[in-house]
């Protein structure tokens, strides 16, 4: 039996199918499951929160979606080791339950995905995220090669990781920060960052390596007919690019 | 008898300014001759639901009366057209994909007078009426756009920004990218912007759903989906159709809807759901969205257009408070809802999957699906209210056909022999170009808008000349959407604005390699009542008629918006602004941006008119001029060019000669390229390098492949970071400079 793979849908999410079409094309075992239905949620043996905007972002992007009864066997999995990996809304969602970067206790978040800056207001902007850490580190990271860049787009308005000062350096020599923003050709500066992210900070990492959370959507430039600048002859339908992140997820859950 | 009308008159106005002082109302719209008519019509005088219930159903807005006659001459039918206009959206088939057919849904409209007095909630509010009308046809929504044109004084600039971003929070929110779009700043729009939405959905052809009761439903149910029901839309349909005036704007704020694309997000997936559940079950449904009229407009509509009556229970509808009174009950425009006609026991079933599996009510307060009401085979519409009848007409005369024939004089047309063009700096007056506010790069506003939420985007909004999708997960069918419309065209001649829209919205579609199957229009005007205005509308269709039948493209869908003047009773410039749909058979084929290679042949396909009316170039040396005419046979030929060279395996990149002129686009091509590290450089030799007479812009690895009669070589790509014309260098990145920043003033 293949390890499945949830796609838990809140209300106000709104890149659940494409999420779950290309984990299905990486070859895992994926599915939706509907709030409605939060009850099954346990019997699954990873998790992929996908983007949207969870109850209207109300307070803050992910703050009310924490509390959602989804969350309770999402935590509980996370806890006991299964793999969670969050995406854009997923990501402020694992923020906002405590998951990552996971040095404080659950559900009392020390950190924030805060309002973009200097814009402050939603960013659609082509990004690539540049593996930060060792890709042992994190088992979802497990299968990319170092320093790896993965294209995929930022979308989002509360994008920018800020903490207190003792905070982010605790982020920092503690290995959290998974991911950060970077060009195309992998150099890193601050116009790579479309957000003002504290440390340009793309994706934050858990402690034991079992939860990423990544602001920018790798499945968004998930095939190659997402691709600006793919070569003739490639066959347009295949998963490339983002995809690379999902295969890596989904070889570490199987 | 005048003694009557009078009296009848005033006793009307009494009971609505009772009314008005009561809620807060706007006024009725209908006038006098009108009123007359529904007294005459009914035998007797309309209640206050009644006669709220013509004011919406009479109204510009629902009925088109002063337009529905001028707008059966544009061709409709065709062998790409599966559902041509007359329901909520119109249809086109896209191709075959798996032994399935598929047609891409689309829906074109105004928010105009809403955006203008509270531009976040109007334009947002756009947007979640024209996804409902895509939604509402059985179809998943894919993409939307938006052709905005705003003012330039210090109130416009609010407009433009709020519109912007209610537009982004709503599309953003719903999960639906934004595809196309465009945006123009012109004085004419200073007390008048216009708020154009556009969506596009997907279905297979066999699982359309009409906007009508279907065949057999005399007793199904009635069933009223979505947010509850509350004052808010009040007087929506009479209010955009009448001017703004400035001191009433106030007022008018109570008849704008308040849009909630939270609860849209849930509603549009738990309809995916019940679309599902019908396909199943083979069950027969009509789904249709609550616009204008409200309660009374969608049901009346959607039995009516079946062949039957309705009866609708007002006590049944989930409402937002007490004691709301009948006649906002029934026209009352609260957004996010949508009526199904089906049969009773499919009803409770929907009910369960809206109430229960999405737990509408949780999501917005007391949000449901509600049974409301019942079709009837006699051809009444009888609305009941706390154990009363508040209204029972005859439903033919309420939904019925009403016509204005409005007087109107001839449009002035200014076509003709094509001014000189005068000897030019184009040294000084190119970056000028490029930094103007209708060329400047768009990227500010449209990096506001998620361009790839749901994964199938192809070629993002502002990518290239259209957006492109690849809506069918696991096929190669692509869909590309563009829109056009100039204002600047359209103060100088209507008649050629509007065939000037529909032929640079198919130029932009087949720029990026698909093949135009079909046309929308919104056609954005003044006042009817006025004949010169009324004109100008006349005109434009006229126009649009020309093109279509020239370019062979039918319209499938459209929207007309009249009364769009300025505080000085001046119309906005003449505003037919077009959509055209291409369909791509492979997206593979796709023409991906920016300039490939140093050594391509640079072509100029197309006529070569010197255009200086109406140009950019023009109003920067503050010259007028008239329009070439358009060659038909030339834009033909020049398509034919097009796809011929995509044929052949020799078309690089390509752009549209648009806004700008010629080496705009070619600037436009170099910037694609060095954003995505290729340094190439242009050099070419032209005579007018800023005219802006439409066509192509081709890169072509083999010229000797391309047929030249339509075409003209006119330079080549080298290495390095210059565009050189005529001689004269510029630098790319200089120039990219230039072009980029300034809409970043309006949009920080």
């Amino acid at each position: 039996v293949s390890a499945r793979i949830a796609v838990p849908v809140f209300p106000g999410t709104n890149s659940e199918d494409e999420t779950v079409r290309l984990l299905r094309d990486c070859g895992g075992d994926a599915e939706l499951v509907h709030w409605s239905h939060a009850q099954t949620l346990g019997s699954y043996d990873a998790y992929v929160l996908s983007g949207g905007f969870a109850y209207e972002d109300r307070i803050r992007a992910g703050a009310i979606a924490a509390h959602d009864r989804i969350m309770d066997y999402v935590i509980e999995g996370a806890q006991h080791g299964k793999l969670v990996f969050g995406i854009c809304n997923g990501a402020q969602i694992l923020l906002e339950a405590g998951l990552v970067p996971g040095t404080g206790p659950i559900r009392r978040p020390t950190a924030a995905f805060a309002k973009n800056a200097p814009e402050p207001h939603f960013v659609c902007r082509h990004v690539y995220l540049k593996l930060e850490i060792d890709p042992l580190r994190c088992a979802i990271t497990a299968a990319l090669p170092p320093l790896a860049l993965v294209p995929a787009w930022a979308a989002h308005a509360e994008g920018r990781l800020a903490a207190s000062t003792e905070h982010l350096d605790e982020i920092a020599s503690g290995d959290h920060i998974a991911f950060v923003y970077a060009h195309a050709d992998g150099r890193v500066d601050d116009a790579a960052v479309p957000n003002g992210s504290a440390l340009r900070c793309a994706g934050l990492v858990n402690r034991a390596g079992n939860v990423l959370a990544i602001m920018p959507h790798p499945e968004r430039d998930g095939w190659n007919f997402n691709h600006l600048d793919r070569a003739h002859g490639d066959d347009v339908l295949a998963p490339s690019g983002g995809a690379a992140l999902f295969r890596s997820f989904v070889a570490a859950v199987s | 008898m005048p003694t009557r009308r009078c009296n009848s008159r005033s006793l009307f106005r009494r009971e609505l300014r009772l009314v008005n002082e009561l809620h807060g109302a706007p006024n009725v719209a209908l006038r006098d001759d009108e009123l007359q008519r529904i007294a005459e019509g009914l035998g007797r005088q309309p209640t206050v639901v009644e006669l709220h219930a013509f004011d919406a159903q009479w109204s510009e807005h629902c009925s088109y009366k002063s337009s529905r006659h001028h707008l059966a001459r544009l061709p409709t039918s065709g062998a790409r057209v599966v559902l041509g206009p007359g329901e909520d959206a119109g249809a086109l088939h896209l191709g075959t994909h798996a032994g399935e057919r598929y047609a891409v849904v689309v829906a074109h409209e105004s928010h105009n007078h809403p955006s203008q007095i509270v531009p976040f909630e109007g334009a947002a509010t756009g947007i979640g009426g024209i996804v409902r009308d895509v939604l509402c046809m059985g179809a998943e929504v894919i993409a939307v756009a938006d052709p905005l044109r705003f003012g330039r004084n210090a109130h416009a600039l609010h407009v433009a920004c709020g519109a912007v971003d209610g537009i982004g929070a709503y599309g953003n929110a719903i999960g639906v990218p934004n595809l196309a779009g465009d945006v123009y700043f012109n004085e004419g729009f200073d007390d008048n912007c216009l708020v154009n939405v556009v969506a596009l959905g997907i279905v297979k052809e066999a699982d359309l759903i009409h906007s009508f009761a279907p065949k057999g439903a005399d007793g199904w149910s009635i069933v009223l989906v979505g947010k509850a029901t509350d004052p808010s839309g009040f007087g929506g349909a009479s209010f955009s159709s009448l001017t703004l005036d400035a001191q009433e704007s106030e007022i008018n704020k109570g008849a704008v809807q308040v849009p909630d694309p939270f609860l849209k997000n849930v509603l549009m997936r738990a309809s995916y759901r019940v679309f599902e559940l019908l396909r199943e079950r083979k069950i027969a449904a009509g789904f249709k969205d609550l616009g204008a009229g409200g309660i009374m407009g969608c049901s009346a509509e959607i039995t009516a257009h079946g062949g039957y009556g309705a009866e609708i229970n007002l006590d049944a509808v989930n409402v937002a408070i007490d004691g709301m009174r009948p006649e906002i009950l029934a026209v009352g425009e609260t957004q996010e809802r949508l009526m199904w006609v089906m049969p009773p026991d499919a009803a409770a079933e929907i009910v369960r999957i809206y109430n229960e599996d999405f737990s509408l009510p949780e999501v917005a307060y007391n949000a449901r699906a509600v049974v409301i009401g019942r079709v009837t085979s006699e051809r009444r519409y009888v609305l009941r209210y706390r154990g009363g009848v508040v209204m029972d007409v005859d439903i033919d005369f309420l939904t019925g056909k009403i016509r204005d024939e409005l007087p109107y004089t001839e449009s002035i047309r200014h076509v003709g022999a094509a001014s000189e063009l005068p000897a030019v700096d184009v040294e000084t007056l190119f970056p000028q170009i490029l930094a103007h506010r209708d060329v400047a790069s768009r990227e500010p506003l449209y990096r506001r808008y998620d361009a790839v939420v749901r994964g199938c985007t192809v070629l993002p909004r502002g990518a290239a000349d259209a957006g492109v999708l690849a809506p069918i997960p696991g096929a190669r069918l692509g869909v590309a959407l563009a829109v056009a419309g100039n204002p600047r065209y359209g103060r100088i001649d209507a008649a050629y604005a509007a065939e000037h829209a529909v032929a640079e919205s198919l130029r932009r579609v087949v720029a990026v390699g698909a093949r135009p199957i079909g046309l929308t229009d919104c056609l954005n005007f003044g006042n009817p009542r006025k004949p010169d205005q009324y004109g100008n509308f006349v005109a434009a269709i006229e126009g649009l008629e020309r093109a279509a039948m020239e370019l062979d493209l039918p319209f499938v869908s459209g929207n007309v918006s009249l009364y769009n003047e300025s505080a000085d009773d001046l119309a906005v410039p003449a505003s037919a602004i077009v959509a055209c749909i291409g369909a791509i058979d492979d997206v593979a084929a796709v023409v991906t941006p920016g300039l490939k290679e140093a050594g391509s042949a640079l072509l100029w396909v197309g006529s070569r008119e010197l255009v200086l009316g109406g140009s950019v170039l023009a109003e920067l040396l503050g010259m007028d001029g008239t329009l070439p005419e358009i060659s038909y046979a030339a834009e033909r030929a020049a398509v034919g060019i097009v796809h011929d060279a995509i044929g052949r395996g020799v078309l690089r990149s390509c752009r549209v000669v648009s806004d700008g002129g010629m080496l705009t686009a070619l600037a436009r091509l170099a910037f694609d390229a060095m954003l995505r590290g290729r340094t190439i450089g242009v050099e070419i030799d032209f005579g007018n390098p800023l005219c802006e007479a439409g066509g192509f812009i081709c890169e072509v690895s083999d010229a000797s492949q391309i047929d030249l009669t339509g075409a003209l070589r006119i330079g080549q790509t080298v290495a390095g970071t210059q565009l050189v014309v005529n001689g004269i260098p510029f630098e790319i990145p200089n120039l990219y400079e230039i072009w980029s920043r300034p809409l970043a003033e309006v949009y920080p």
